[in-house]
C-alpha cells in the first residue's frame, strides 16, 4: 500500500498486504494471516525443487543488482561437506528506499519464513539477517519475532519437527551504507571493517567466515513463500506481455516532493506516469515535477520526458536511460535546485566511502568539493569538464560501484540539467537561494 | 609442483607461459614487464585496493587488477593500451590531490614510487582547486614516523603487521577522503620487525626516524652485503655516503628473510663507521708498543708466535676466508681455536618460514664451528703461560685480559684495540666486514657473499689478506691476492665446502654439502 | 590523534567539536563484561564460528552501558575477544553509531540526504539548533542535554523528516514540531 495510505485500487498487494496491521507481527497473527504453511511445504520438498521453483518464477533480487534468484541459489554446490549460510541483507541505507523497513516492522515473520525457506534451499543451516543499527523497530519486532519462532520451535534445532535445523539470527549494523553491499555485508558480519571484497572469490565459493554464502535482499525473499504457495505460474504472470523476463510485483518506496509518498506496490511493468500522477498523487500544490530518481540514488536521473514515457521493470526502466536498481523513487519538483541536491548526493557518497579504492576515496571527495563550490556560486564552466573526466575515472574501475554510483548523478545533472550548473557558475550564486530570499 | 597446469597467454605481446593461479602482475614480471603498482608486494596478501595495476584484458568488459586477477588461458592483456594508460594516469591524479608538495623535503625523494610513476606517466599539471586535507606528524614508536598527508593507503604496512609479524598494532582508521593510518594510544611500533613497514612503504608517509633527513637517496652507494648482526644471514643492502654507513635495508631472498630485515639488523650499523678504529701497525721495538710499518708489525707479530702453542680467539664475525687461513696458523703452531658469541632474545617473523633475529649476535658462529673453532664461554680456559695468545677482532672479558696478560705474547688482529693488555707483541689493523669481500656461512649451513662497501681506515688491510702475509711470514707460504681464491683453498680443504665457488654462490648463497634446510625452502 | 578536516556534518565534526571538555579520560574505566552482560555475550559467541564476529554487537553493548565508547572500553572488548585494541579502534572508527566521546543525554540526528532534503530537512535541523540552544552541529549545549548533528539517509524517506533521538527513531518531523518533541525529554 502506499502506506500509510490505504492501499490504491491499482496496486497489487502481495508483500504489503498486511502492512500498519498490528497483529501480523506475532507468531499467532502471521499463522492466521497464511504464514508458515510455506515453510512446512518447503521443508517436506528436496532443496533442488525449491530452487527449481524459484528458478521458474523468474523472481530477481530486489535489493537493486537485479540478479534471478534462483539461479543465484543454484551455485551453492550441495553436499561439499562445507557449513553453508544465508545472509539476508537488510541494511537497507540507498537513499529513497525505505521498503525493507516495512516489510520487518509489519510483517517479521515473513522475513523469517523466507529466510528459513532460502537457508533450507541453498543447503544452509544458519542464517543471519544484518539490519543496519538505525532501524530501531525493525530490530526490535524482528528480534522478538525470532524469540517467538524459536520457542514455538518454527526455526531452531529441529525446525518445525522435521529433525533439521534452521537457525535465523539478528545482527545489528553500526552505521555504514557501503555494508548494504554483499561482500561488505560479510565483512561486516565477520566483525571486520565493512570492506567490499575482490571477486573472485565469489560468495557462492568462498564467503562469510570463508565458507559458501548466498546473500538475499528482504524483498526477494519474503516474496519466496507466496511463490511456493501460489506457484511460479502465478508469479510468471504478473509481467508485460512482451517481457517475461520482470515478473512478480515490487515494492517502490516513493519519496520528496509528491502529494503521497509511501510504498506502493505494482506488477513489473506499470506505466510510470501513472503511477506518479494516479497512485501517489502528483505533485505537491502548485508545483510540477521536474526530475524523478526511479532506483534509488545510484541510479540515472530521468528526466519528466523519460519518466512519463517508461514502465516500471528492469528493462522498461533500463529502455528509458535508468535503471530500476531498489525502486526507492526520489521526485523532485521545479522549487528544488538540481545542482544542490546533486551535490549533497556526491556529500554522501564521500561521507560513505570505505577508503579502499584510490578513486572512490579521493574521487568522491573531490567531486563534492567542486559541486559544493559550484552551488555556492565559485563554479567555472572548466569545473564541469572535470566533474566529468574525474566522473569517468571513478568508473569501472573499483572494487564495488559505490565509486559509480557518485558519478552518476553528476553526470545525469550536467547532460540533462546543464542550464542549472551554468545559471550557478555564470550567476555566481544559486538561482532558486535567491528566488526563495525574493 | 608436478600436477599444475601451465597456462599460456600473451601479455604486451610477448608469449608467457606461466603455472595456474599466477596473477597477471607476477605474470608479466616473468617477460620484464612492469605493471605500475603500489599495494601490491609479493610479501604480502594481495589487497587490491590502490587500483594502479588495471590492465586492459581483451574482451573483459572491465579493466582487469593485475594483481587480483589469475591468468587464463589465451588471454590478451595490454598494459600500455590508451585505457589502461588513461586509468593509471587517473590514479596518480587522484592521489595527487592531497598530498603535500613536499619533495624538497621528504626523505623518500629519488626513492619514491610516486614520483617514479608520476614522472613517466602522470599529469604535468594539477587542476585540483580545492582546500588540501591536513593531518599532523605522528610518533608511531620505534624506529617509525607517520607522515599522514603522505600517505596513500596502500595498506602495505597494516598487512605486514597483521599477516607478517602477526601483530596487529595498525589500522587504517575513519572511511572515506578521512582515513589514515591509526594505532592504538600506548601501543606503539615496538616489534622488533616494525621497521619494515619504513621500507614497504612506497612513498615517504612512514620514515625511520634514525634515518630522518640524513642523506638524500641518490647520494647513497649501495653494496650487497649480508646482515652481520646474528647467525640468521639475512641478505642486506649496505648503504653509503661519503664512505661512511648511513643506512642498512633488506635485500630479497625467498629462501633466507624473504623481503625483510629486523629492527636489529636495521639499526644497528654504528660499529661499522668506528669510532675507535685500529688505523696503523703496530709493533713491539725495544720494549715499547710503537706504530711500525706493515712488514715490521708482521715480522713482530710472526717472531712472537714462531715455536709456541697458538691459541687463536677468534671473532665469530670473521668471514670464511679469515677463519680459514686461522685454522692453518692453528695447523702450523700445534695451537686450537675459539670464540664466544653474545647473545639477546630471540625475535621470531612469524609470517616467514625459519626467520628469526636469532639469540646468537654474530654473522659466522657456523662458519666458524664448521672450521673447527670451539664455541664456549670460556675460550681462555686452555690458555697456558708459554703459549701465544692471537686475538682476532673478538673482545674480552676484564677476567679474559687478566688471562691474556699470563700468556707468553699477545698478538692483536682487529678493528678495534683492546685496552688493559700489557704483553701485545704486535697490533695488525683489520678491515670489518664492510670494508672487505668474503663469505659468511649462516645457522642453517648457507654460504652467503659480501661485498665491499667501503674503504677502510687509515692502513687497515682485508682480514685475509693480512693473515695470508702473517702465514707468509711464519714460513707457510700463502699467496692469495683474491678473496675468492682464499675461498677455493677453503673449499678444497672442508669436505662441507666442496664444489662451492664465489661464482656458484653468487649473491643469493648456497647451503654446504648436506645442510639440512628447513621444510618448503627450495633448494 | 590525527584531526582531519572532516568533509560532512556528521560523525567527525562531533568528535572535532569536543575537543578536550568532556572526555571522561580521567576516570577509571568500570568493566562492562561482567554478570547478565558476561552471560548475554557468551550466547552471542555460540552463534558464530569466530570470536571476532561478536565485535559489533559487543561495542553496542559497551555503548548501551557506557553512553560512549572509550579507548579504555575499546580494549575491554578487544581483551574478551582476543583482538588488539588497535584491530578494535579500526573498526569502531569505521561504523558512525559508535560515539568515540561523550555526547549529550539527548543525540538528535536528523537525516538531511537528497529525499529528505528536498523536503526541508534542512529547517528541521535548524529548529533543532535553535530551540536546543546548541547553536552549532556537533557541539553539545550547556547544559549537556543536546547534541544535534545531520545524518546520511535513515531509510525513511517517505516518512521526512525522520529524525533519531538516542536509539528513538521518530518519524515526520517538521520544524514546527520540534519544540514539542524536545518538552518531552528530560
Amino acid at each position: 500500500m502506499g502506506y500509510p495510505h490505504a492501499p490504491h485500487a491499482r496496486e497489487t498487494v502481495v508483500l504489503s498486504k498486511y502492512f500498519g496491521d498490528r497483529e501480523a507481527t506475532t507468531l499467532d497473527g502471521w499463522r492466521k494471516r497464511g504464514g508458515y504453511v510455506a515453510l512446512e511445504k518447503a521443508l517436506g520438498m528436496t532443496p533442488a525443487e525449491i530452487v527449481g521453483i524459484v528458478k521458474d518464477s523468474g523472481l530477481r533480487g530486489r535489493g537493486g543488482a537485479g540478479f534471478p534468484t534462483g539461479l543465484k541459489w543454484s551455485f551453492m554446490k550441495p553436499g561439499d561437506g562445507k557449513p553453508h549460510y544465508l545472509c539476508c541483507n537488510a541494511d537497507e541505507s540507498e537513499p529513497g528506499t525505505f521498503k525493507d523497513r516495512e516489510i520487518m516492522r509489519w510483517t517479521p515473520h515473513s522475513l523469517i519464513e523466507g529466510c528459513a525457506i532460502g537457508s533450507y534451499a541453498i543447503g544452509a543451516e544458519t542464517c543471519y539477517i544484518y539490519i543496519r543499527g538505525e532501524f530501531t523497530e525493525p530490530l526490535e519486532r524482528m528480534e522478538a519475532a525470532v524469540r517467538e519462532a524459536r520457542a514455538a520451535g518454527v526455526i531452531g534445532p529441529n525446525a518445525m519437527g522435521t529433525g533439521k535445523r534452521v537457525d535465523v539470527w539478528v545482527h545489528k549494523g553500526a552505521g555504514a551504507y557501503i555494508c548494504g553491499e554483499e561482500t561488505a555485508l560479510m565483512n561486516s558480519l565477520e566483525g571486520r571493517r565493512g570492506n567490499p571484497r575482490i571477486k573472485p572469490p565469489f560468495p557462492a565459493v568462498a564467503g562469510v567466515f570463508g565458507q559458501p554464502t548466498t546473500i538475499n535482499n528482504v524483498e526477494t525473499l519474503v516474496a519466496v513463500p507466496h511463490i511456493l504457495n501460489n506457484g511460479a505460474d502465478w508469479y510468471k504472470k504478473m509481467a508485460r506481455p512482451d517481457n517475461p523476463k520482470s515478473t512478480g510485483t515490487k515494492l517502490w518506496s516513493v519519496c520528496g516532493n509528491v502529494a503521497r509518498p509511501g510504498n506502493y506496490e505494482v506488477e513489473m511493468g506499470f506505466p510510470f506516469k501513472d503511477f506518479l500522477y494516479d497512485l501517489c498523487g502528483g505533485p505537491p500544490p502548485g508545483r510540477k515535477f521536474k526530475a524523478v530518481i526511479p532506483g534509488g540514488s545510484s541510479v540515472p536521473i530521468m528526466n519528466m520526458e523519460e519518466a512519463d514515457a517508461a514502465l516500471m521493470d528492469y528493462e522498461g526502466m533500463v529502455a528509458k536511460g535508468s535503471m530500476l536498481g531498489s525502486a526507492g523513487c526520489i521526485v523532485i519538483d521545479d522549487a528544488q535546485c538540481m545542482v544542490k541536491q546533486i551535490a549533497r548526493l556526491a556529500r554522501f557518497y564521500a561521507h560513505e566511502s570505505c577508503a579502499q579504492c584510490t578513486q572512490c576515496r579521493e574521487g568522491t571527495a573531490w567531486a563534492t568539493k567542486i559541486m559544493e563550490r559550484i552551488e555556492a556560486g565559485g563554479g567555472t564552466l572548466a569545473d564541469l569538464d572535470t566533474l566529468l573526466e574525474i566522473g569517468d575515472n571513478m568508473t569501472g574501475k573499483t572494487i564495488c560501484v559505490l565509486s559509480d554510483s557518485c558519478a552518476v548523478p553528476i553526470a545525469s545533472g550536467i547532460q540533462k540539467w546543464r542550464d542549472e550548473f551554468e545559471a550557478h557558475i555564470k550567476g555566481k550564486r544559486c538561482p532558486f537561494r535567491a528566488a526563495a530570499a525574493a | 609442483m608436478a600436477d599444475v597446469k601451465t597456462i599460456n597467454l600473451t601479455i604486451e605481446d610477448r608469449p608467457v607461459a606461466v603455472p595456474e593461479g599466477t596473477s597477471l602482475l607476477e605474470a608479466a614480471r616473468t617477460v620484464g614487464v612492469l605493471i605500475p603498482h603500489y599495494c601490491y608486494h609479493p610479501g604480502l596478501p594481495v589487497a587490491g585496493v590502490c587500483r594502479m595495476c588495471l590492465v586492459d584484458v581483451e574482451k573483459a568488459p572491465k579493466l582487469a587488477p593485475a594483481c587480483a586477477t589469475s591468468v587464463a588461458e589465451g588471454q590478451i592483456v595490454h598494459v600500455h593500451s590508451e585505457k589502461a594508460r588513461e586509468a593509471r594516469k587517473g590514479v596518480l591524479e587522484m592521489l595527487l590531490i592531497n598530498h603535500p608538495l613536499d619533495c624538497p623535503i621528504c626523505d623518500q625523494a629519488g626513492e619514491c614510487e610516486l614520483q617514479d610513476y608520476t614522472f613517466q606517466e602522470g599529469r604535468k599539471d594539477s587542476r585540483y582547486k580545492e582546500p588540501k586535507r591536513f593531518n599532523p606528524v605522528e610518533d608511531f614508536g620505534g624506529d617509525v614516523v607517520y607522515v599522514p598527508n603522505r600517505c596513500i593507503l596502500c595498506t602495505r604496512c597494516v598487512r605486514f603487521m597483521d599477516d607478517v609479524a602477526q601483530e596487529p598494532v595498525l589500522n587504517v582508521s575513519e572511511r572515506g577522503d578521512r582515513a589514515y593510518i591509526g594505532k592504538f594510544e600506548g601501543k606503539d611500533l615496538t616489534h622488533p620487525w616494525a621497521g619494515n613497514v619504513v621500507e614497504l612503504c612506497p612513498v615517504g608517509a612512514l620514515l625511520s626516524k634514525d634515518f630522518l633527513n640524513k642523506a638524500r637517496a641518490w647520494e647513497l652507494d649501495r653494496t650487497a652485503s649480508i646482515c652481520p648482526n646474528c647467525t640468521q644471514g639475512c641478505n642486506a643492502i649496505v648503504e653509503t655516503r661519503d664512505n661512511t654507513v648511513v643506512r642498512m635495508r633488506p635485500r630479497a631472498n625467498s629462501e633466507v628473510n624473504d623481503y625483510f630485515l629486523c629492527d636489529v639488523g636495521r639499526l644497528d650499523y654504528r660499529w661499522m663507521n668506528g669510532p675507535n678504529r685500529l688505523e696503523l701497525p703496530q709493533a713491539r721495538q725495544n720494549g715499547l708498543l710503537a706504530d711500525a710499518d706493515w712488514d715490521i708489525a708482521l715480522g713482530a707479530a710472526a717472531a712472537a708466535i714462531r715455536g709456541k702453542r697458538a691459541l687463536v680467539l677468534a671473532s665469530p664475525m670473521l668471514s670464511n676466508e679469515a677463519l680459514h687461513l686461522l685454522t692453518r696458523l692453528i695447523r702450523v703452531t700445534g695451537g686450537s681455536g675459539a670464540f664466544r658469541v653474545a647473545r639477546g632474545p630471540e625475535a621470531p617473523l612469524p609470517g616467514v618460514k625459519d626467520l628469526s633475529l636469532r639469540s646468537e649476535r654474530a654473522a659466522n658462529v657456523t662458519g666458524a664451528e664448521k672450521l673447527g673453532f670451539k664455541k664456549t664461554d670460556t675460550p681462555l680456559a686452555g690458555l697456558q703461560g708459554t703459549d701465544v695468545l692471537v686475538i682476532v677482532d673478538h673482545t674480552l672479558t676484564d677476567a679474559e685480559i687478566e688471562a691474556a696478560n699470563r700468556a707468553s705474547a699477545v698478538v692483536v688482529i682487529g678493528t678495534t684495540l683492546v685496552a688493559g693488555l700489557s704483553n701485545v707483541a704486535a697490533v695488525l689493523p683489520i678491515t670489518n666486514f664492510a670494508e672487505e669481500e668474503g663469505t659468511f656461512t649462516n645457522l642453517r649451513g648457507r654460504v652467503q657473499r659480501f661485498l665491499q662497501a667501503k674503504a677502510a681506515p687509515g692502513l687497515a688491510r682485508p682480514s685475509w689478506f693480512v693473515l695470508a702475509d702473517l702465514l707468509g711470514a711464519l714460513g707457510d707460504a700463502a699467496n692469495y691476492f683474491l678473496p675468492a681464491d682464499v675461498f677455493a683453498a677453503l673449499a678444497a680443504s672442508h669436505a662441507e665446502f666442496a664444489g662451492l665457488t664465489y661464482d656458484r654462490i653468487g649473491l643469493r648463497g648456497l647451503p654446504v654439502v648436506g645442510a639440512a634446510q628447513p621444510a618448503g625452502v627450495a633448494q | 590523534m590525527a584531526i582531519s578536516k572532516e568533509m560532512g556534518g556528521t560523525h567527525a565534526e562531533s568528535h572535532a567539536a569536543h575537543g578536550s571538555a568532556a572526555h571522561g579520560h580521567g576516570e577509571p574505566h568500570e568493566p562492562v563484561f561482567v554478570g547478565d552482560r558476561r552471560k548475554q555475550l557468551d550466547e552471542l559467541l555460540t552463534r558464530y564460528p569466530t570470536r571476532m564476529a561478536v565485535l559489533l554487537p559487543a561495542l553496542w553493548m559497551v555503548q548501551e552501558d557506557r553512553g560512549w565508547v572509550s579507548e579504555a572500553g575499546m580494549a575491554e572488548v578487544a581483551e574478551v575477544l582476543s583482538l588488539t585494541p588497535a584491530y578494535v579502534k579500526g573498526v569502531v572508527t569505521f561504523y558512525t553509531m559508535y560515539h568515540q566521546h561523550p555526547v549529550g543525554k539527548h543525540f538528535i540526528q536528523v537525516c538531511t540526504t537528497s529525499p529528505c532534503n528536498v523536503c526541508g530537512a534542512e529547517d528541521v535541523v535548524n529548529a533543532f539548533l535553535k530551540h536546543t540552544k546548541c547553536g552549532e552541529l556537533g557541539v553539545t549545549s550547556e547544559d549537556g542535554r543536546f547534541t544535534v548533528i545531520e545524518v546520511e539517509c535513515l531509510g525513511a524517506c517517505g516518512f521526512a523528516t525522520p529524525v533519531m533521538i538516542n536509539s528513538d527513531f521518530i518519524e515526520s518531523v517538521t520544524p514546527e514540531k520540534v519544540p514539542d518533541l524536545l518538552s518531552k525529554l528530560t
